[in-house]
């Protein structure tokens, strides 16, 4: 148990996940093809290949989750923070030990497609939506290759921190103090915070379903078939759910945790206002769905809230904030 | 107006509110993004000021929404003419105190309200009383209507006037699971009627 065998765990994912990944953009790319071609041609043998590559590249994606897993749960058993004994009237603890969740740095967008994923293949009798939603998703997959790779350089900024502690260790000069602190704060109440574990994933898991909603709102515009709306609203049920209950649970969390930050109305946090209230209005204006009346508008709205879902994830990346990673 | 027609305004008003709000909080990105070229500006008065600002633009806004929701909740109790009263009251008692003691003090006011006829409302609806009338048909959607709407008006008076109270996290908790709940039974009643063998 150490340093060395975290890095030959590192090493093992870069070797063993990337022709994961690899596969899983070559499978994503045909399943954005034949999507498309079922689309244009309505040929059912195309829907056939697209259905057999979206059940392939699932499994592909469970597959490279298992091997994160198995990264993750070395990153416990060999990465022991051990406080020295001179810092402990500034460390509460002896030792801490890493949790890191499945949903972080280049996990996250891995684990929104892998769930959007496994949404699809839920999706029955409704060639065209999935179709789209495939297509969306083959798109997603390319992006998560390129961007968002997990396997190329496996937690950046987790290996970083691991990197400065031990080299802290060696040289024993002063900066252990600030590292220590920060460290700890970070392994407290981010990594091993029991909010980590729920608000991210319940969000990610109702993206992947209000992708679908957000694909039968275009149907049900082009289209004007009440099945279309039907769909929207089946996938927008979970998908609300876990957006109120997963946004919601954020709250306590920011309070714990960034008790002496800034964070009240940080873009992040109105971005995910501004979705969480569209998404209700789109589900409040629903109600009258059932009379045949508000169909188009409350897919023009299903719409308008999906941009908004994309512009609040994209938000992270292009304005600075407690949640962002970009710096003014 | 006819209590159909009523209703239907009733729904796109809200979620109109809700779009407007969706709008304050763009126009709050913006904003936050405009004030952060100085990277130390959450430091600076400026921060306190912009919260404020974000605020007052908020917090009309969810007056309105609860007015609408005001007009909504207790149509389920009222006559429409009792109802518009009632609402009239609520609003001019809330325009007194804020003008008075301040907005959050009007709000705060108004939740209270709201939280009394949504209890009202829930015992109702839970005892299948037939004073009480929804728009959706089913005891497990009107239910969970009933619970989400408690909820969520729970979770805003917690924010607007308990943020610095003791409880208020564990009201929070309350809040959360009561629209989580609410929830469920509202959008699967099917699956509830079935999971706990009633109607």
């Amino acid at each position: 148990m150490g340093y060395s065998e975290y890095l030959a765990a590192r090493e093992f994912l870069i070797n063993n996940g990337q022709p994961i990944i690899a596969y899983i953009l070559l499978i994503a790319l045909l399943q954005g093809l034949f999507a498309v071609l079922y689309l244009i041609t309505k040929k059912d043998d195309k829907y056939t290949y697209f259905k057999k590559f979206i059940y392939i590249n699932t499994f592909l994606y469970l597959i490279g989750f298992i091997f994160l897993i198995w990264f993750h749960v070395q990153i416990y058993n060999n990465v022991l923070i051990e406080y020295p004994s001179y810092l402990k009237p500034m460390i509460p603890v002896d030792s801490s030990h890493f949790s890191i969740p499945l949903w972080i740095e280049s996990e996250k967008l891995y684990f929104w497609a892998m769930a959007a994923s496994f949404f699809l293949l839920a999706i029955r009798n409704k060639k065209e939506i999935a179709s789209f939603t495939g297509f969306i998703i083959s798109i997603f997959s390319t992006i998560v290759y390129f961007f968002s790779n997990p396997f190329k350089e496996p937690l950046p900024v987790v290996h970083s921190e691991i990197i400065r502690w031990y080299s802290a260790l060696g040289q024993g000069d002063g900066s252990i103090y600030q590292i220590a602190g920060t460290l700890y704060g970070r392994i407290t109440y981010y990594y091993n915070s029991t909010y980590m574990w729920t608000h991210p994933p319940m969000l990610f898991i109702a993206y992947a379903s209000l992708i679908i909603t957000f694909a039968a709102c275009v149907y049900m515009l082009i289209r004007h078939d009440g099945d279309d709306d039907e769909t929207a609203y089946r996938y927008a049920r979970p998908g609300y759910i876990l957006l109120t209950t997963g946004m919601l649970i954020g709250y306590p969390w920011a309070i714990e945790a960034w008790k002496d930050s800034s964070w009240w109305w940080d873009p992040k946090i109105s971005g995910s206002i501004m979705m969480w209230v569209l998404y209700s209005a789109y589900l409040h204006a629903r109600i009258y769905v059932s009379r045949g009346k508000l169909r188009r508008t409350t897919a023009v709205l299903g719409i308008i809230c999906f941009v908004s879902l994309v512009f609040t994830y994209l938000l992270t990346y292009l304005v600075p904030g407690i949640h962002s990673v970009v710096q003014p | 107006m006819k209590l159909k027609n009523y209703d239907y305004y009733l729904i796109i008003m809200t979620a109109v509110i809700l779009f407007a709000i969706g709008l304050v909080s763009l126009y709050g990105i913006t904003y936050y993004n405009y004030l952060a070229v100085n990277p130390e500006w959450t430091r600076t008065n400026q921060y306190s000021q912009f919260i404020e600002d974000m605020n007052s633009y908020l917090y009309p806004l969810l007056v309105l929404l609860l007015i609408c929701l005001g007009l909504c909740i207790p149509k389920r109790l009222f006559e429409q003419n009792i109802l518009i009263k009632f609402s009239a009251m609520a609003l001019i008692f809330t325009f007194i105190l804020t003008l008075e003691l301040g907005i959050e003090t009007g709000l705060g006011f108004l939740l209270a309200i709201m939280i009394g006829l949504q209890i009202i409302v829930l015992i109702l609806t839970f005892k299948k009383s037939k004073v009480i009338r929804f728009e959706k048909e089913g005891y497990f959607t009107r239910l969970g209507s009933s619970i989400l709407h408690l909820g969520l008006i729970i979770l805003i008076f917690n924010f607007v006037t308990l943020r610095e109270n003791p409880f208020h996290i564990s009201i929070f908790w309350i809040g959360m699971l009561l629209v989580t709940a609410g929830n469920i039974l509202s959008f699967y009643p099917v699956k509830m009627v079935s999971l706990l063998g009633n109607k």
